[in-house]
């Protein structure tokens, strides 16, 4: 595979605060990456600085051998998934897709309204709203709110695809059929798909490899089973390995109760 | 870096619009012996006399208020919003419509006074009390209708397990959660007092207080330096009552939480509710008839005939010009205001840099600032200039009076939109011109109605920042009243509040027409 996009040696501060120091790794063609962190580890920058909505402080980002440091978001082909869904709430959902296909700069017009249309629809039975097309967000159920969301994305056939934290405001069963369905999507449109969550149950059940961050700084970047096997360092055992164990203790106690 | 250069103009537009006319009149009394103005017998007996009535006032307007809310909000009475809406009509006249009201009713050849030999003793104290009540009450009502209907209803639910009685749930749960909101009320209600000419022009008789006395300094003596330092004197009380506010506003959030209050089934008690809310919209309404009745008869009490010659003798001095006048101010006001206040809300609430809380505070400080202040500062730092003595002055006047609470109203709407909408279109590269078009403004339909109604009613009615800044060319509709009071003819005044009445009701029900249609 090759490399995607390339971090290197990425900083970022606010005020007095440094948010990330000198952050280094690849992401590579068609794979999940899952960047796994406690709440406060500087994730949610990084993802917007890889988007474009912020800029490093010093440091470049390279997508298929290209700087792409200062390179509008809107230029660089990529998409992103908010946690609060981001939608239109004033547009039934084909709109909100429909929306996107015609005003999208990136695109250049090359949408017509019913060519629009017709992608838009596509896009929502893709991820399962056949059903939904004229309803606004605020009838939808989160899930659903969520596959407008990642079908608005998928439209503008991004080659990356950020996840801000996805699933943090829905409940338990909604994630578990969406973590398959976000799964399937990867593998259909051989998108490259960056993760970015606090959950590690989450980040294990899906990713390829996994960055593990913590204050500013990627700790191991691995896939799940070499983490599990070999953690780099004190602060990814604790984290990530015995979170996990006491999930999976704390599921099977359950179990055996009930 | 465009967003600040939008923000810097903006604040540079309230540098010219509000601090520096407030500066230039604060500069007045540079050369002036403040001590010697505030210690003349005149003065210290306007600023007691003031402080004496708006106390007085401000106690009975809360307390009627905060009954009535009561009896709407924590009863099973029907028709709630009919109620409401009833409420609110005192809010669609100027104040000084109201001191005529009474007048009519309990003045020297008044309806009441003629029936019980009343020797017309409403001048003074009591009729700037009464007459206060009647226009401040139903903005404190529907401040406190507000706190009554969003109290979190669970710790009644809890006390109730634990088997408090009512008095000690009064004591325990509700005083001390209306505490705070309670006391911006009351500042609210006692500032718009304080500070209202209208009332105490029109009725108080020899009874002088500070605004009128101000308005008499500066129109009749044209003494800008006495009149500066009456502005200083009540621009304290405006101040203080916004500091609270927006302290109060800041920890409100945090009990909007919860279940609303259940109601339970109590006839008795909505017995008496019925009978307060009833008693009420008569004693609104009461005056308005009186005027309206009094505006079409010949001559009270002489001559009970109908007749149209107090609106003939008003159309005949202009009462159509100023009208026009009123019209396009309150349009271009409702308009430009409107345009205005969005687009600084929406640089304050989703353009967010070091600058916005600057530009934040410097939209609201017109909160802080009695519409006669406003126009007596006008007044001297716009004198001279181009648009110094034309309708643009009244039209720049009346949206910095007025600016604020739209303001608000938008600041608090976009505030409540998804923080995300504008990295969407940036990531997409949907223009931020196309998200605020076709996704901010569109999900800010009904605020944008009710701010459109707010700067229309109240240009409509304004004669406080307007009073110095008017002459015979630009005059609002709404400067004939006193000037009809001056002049005893009272009847035209009555006649010109119910068109002004009339095109505020109107406006009313475009708003709630208006609300429906975008709902």
């Amino acid at each position: 595979m090759i490399n995607k996009l390339a971090i290197e040696n990425v900083s970022k501060s606010f005020g007095n605060v440094a948010v990330l120091h000198d952050v280094s790794f690849v992401v590579r063609g068609g794979e999940f990456l899952s960047v796994l962190g406690p709440s406060g580890c500087g994730k949610t920058t990084l993802l917007r600085i890889l988007i474009g909505l912020e800029t490093p402080d010093s440091g470049k980002i390279f997508k298929d051998d290209a700087d792409i440091t200062t390179l509008p978001a809107s230029m660089r082909k990529m998409g992103m998934v908010f946690q609060n869904y981001a939608l239109f709430e004033n547009m039934t959902a084909l709109r909100n897709v429909e929306y996107a296909l015609l005003k999208s700069s990136a695109l250049k017009n090359s949408y017509n309204r019913a060519t629009a249309r017709e992608k838009a629809e596509e896009m929502l039975e893709i991820v399962g709203l056949e059903k939904f097309f004229d309803s606004k967000p605020s009838q939808l159920s989160g899930g659903q709110q969520q596959r407008v969301a990642i079908a608005r994305t998928l439209a503008l056939n991004p080659d990356i695809i950020l996840f801000d934290e996805p699933m943090s405001a829905l409940d338990v069963d909604m994630r578990l059929s969406l973590r398959a369905e976000i799964k399937e999507l990867a593998k259909k449109f051989r998108t490259t798909m960056i993760y970015i969550t606090h959950d590690q149950e989450e980040a294990f059940a899906m990713s390829d490899r996994i960055a593990i961050m913590n204050a500013g700084k990627i700790h191991q970047i691995d896939t799940p089973h070499n983490i599990i096997e070999s953690p780099a360092d004190e602060f990814v055992e604790n984290f990530v390995i015995k979170n996990i164990n006491i999930k999976i203790n704390s599921l099977i106690h359950f179990q055996r109760k009930s | 870096m465009k967003s600040n250069h939008l923000k810097i103009l903006l604040c540079l537009l309230w540098l010219f619009m509000i601090v520096l006319p407030l500066l230039r009149m604060l500069s007045t009394m540079a050369g002036l012996n403040l001590f010697e103005v505030m210690t003349a017998r005149k003065f210290s007996r306007a600023f007691w006399q003031s402080l004496n009535v708006s106390s007085v006032a401000t106690f009975i307007s809360v307390s009627v208020a905060g009954v009535l809310s009561w009896a709407v909000a924590r009863t099973n009475v029907k028709h709630k919003q009919l109620i409401s809406t009833l409420i609110i009509v005192p809010m669609l006249i100027p104040s000084i419509s109201h001191g005529m009201g009474l007048i009519i009713i309990f003045g020297a050849n008044g309806v009441v006074s003629k029936i019980f030999g009343l020797t017309g003793g409403i001048y003074g104290f009591w009729g700037i009390v009464f007459g206060s009540v009647m226009y401040s009450f139903p903005v404190a009502y529907l401040m406190l209708y507000d706190i009554l209907r969003y109290e979190d209803g669970t710790p009644y639910e809890a006390a109730e397990v634990i088997g408090l009685g009512a008095i000690d749930r009064f004591f325990a749960i509700t005083l001390p959660y209306l505490r705070k909101p309670l006391i911006s009320v009351i500042f609210a209600t006692f500032t718009m007092i304080i500070t209202d000419y209208g009332v105490p022009l029109m009725i108080g008789g020899k009874y002088i207080t500070l605004p009128v006395m101000m308005y008499q300094d500066v129109i009749g003596m044209l003494d800008f330096g006495k009149g500066s330092a009456i502005g200083v004197v009540l621009l304290i009380p405006a101040a203080v009552a916004c500091v609270l506010d927006m302290v109060s506003r800041d920890s409100n959030r945090l009990s909007f939480v919860g279940k609303p209050h259940a109601i339970k089934d109590n006839h008795a008690r909505d017995l008496v509710a019925k009978v307060i809310i009833f008693a009420v919209i008569v004693a609104i309404f009461v005056p308005i008839v009186a005027f309206s009745v009094i505006a079409f008869i010949k001559k009270y009490p002489v001559n009970m005939a109908m007749s149209f010659a107090h609106a003939a003798r008003a159309f005949e001095i202009g009462a159509l010009k100023y009208l026009a006048n009123s019209l396009i101010i309150a349009v271009a006001v409702s308009l430009l205001g409107t345009a205005l206040a969005l687009f600084n809300a929406y640089m304050t609430a989703r353009a967010k840099t070091k600058l916005s809380y600057f530009l934040h505070l410097m939209s609201i400080v017109s909160l802080a600032v009695p519409g006669i202040v406003l126009g007596l500062s006008y007044v001297m730092f716009f004198k001279g200039s181009m648009i110094y003595g034309g309708l643009v002055i009244l039209l720049v006047v009346n949206i910095t009076h007025f600016f604020a609470s739209p303001y608000l109203m938008a600041y608090n709407t976009f505030s409540k939109l998804n923080e995300n909408l504008e990295s969407v279109g940036l990531i997409m590269g949907i223009s931020r011109l196309s998200v605020v078009r076709d996704v901010i403004l569109p999900q800010s339909k009904q605020t944008i109605v009710k701010m459109m109604s707010y700067f229309f009613i109240n240009s409509m009615m304004t004669i406080s920042a307007v009073s110095f800044l008017s002459n015979t060319f630009n005059k609002p509709l709404s400067l004939m009243i006193p000037q009809f009071e001056g002049q005893m003819q009272i009847e035209c005044a009555a006649f010109v509040s119910l068109v002004i009445l009339g095109a505020n009701v109107m406006m009313k029900i475009l708003e709630d027409f208006s609300l429906k249609l975008t709902r």
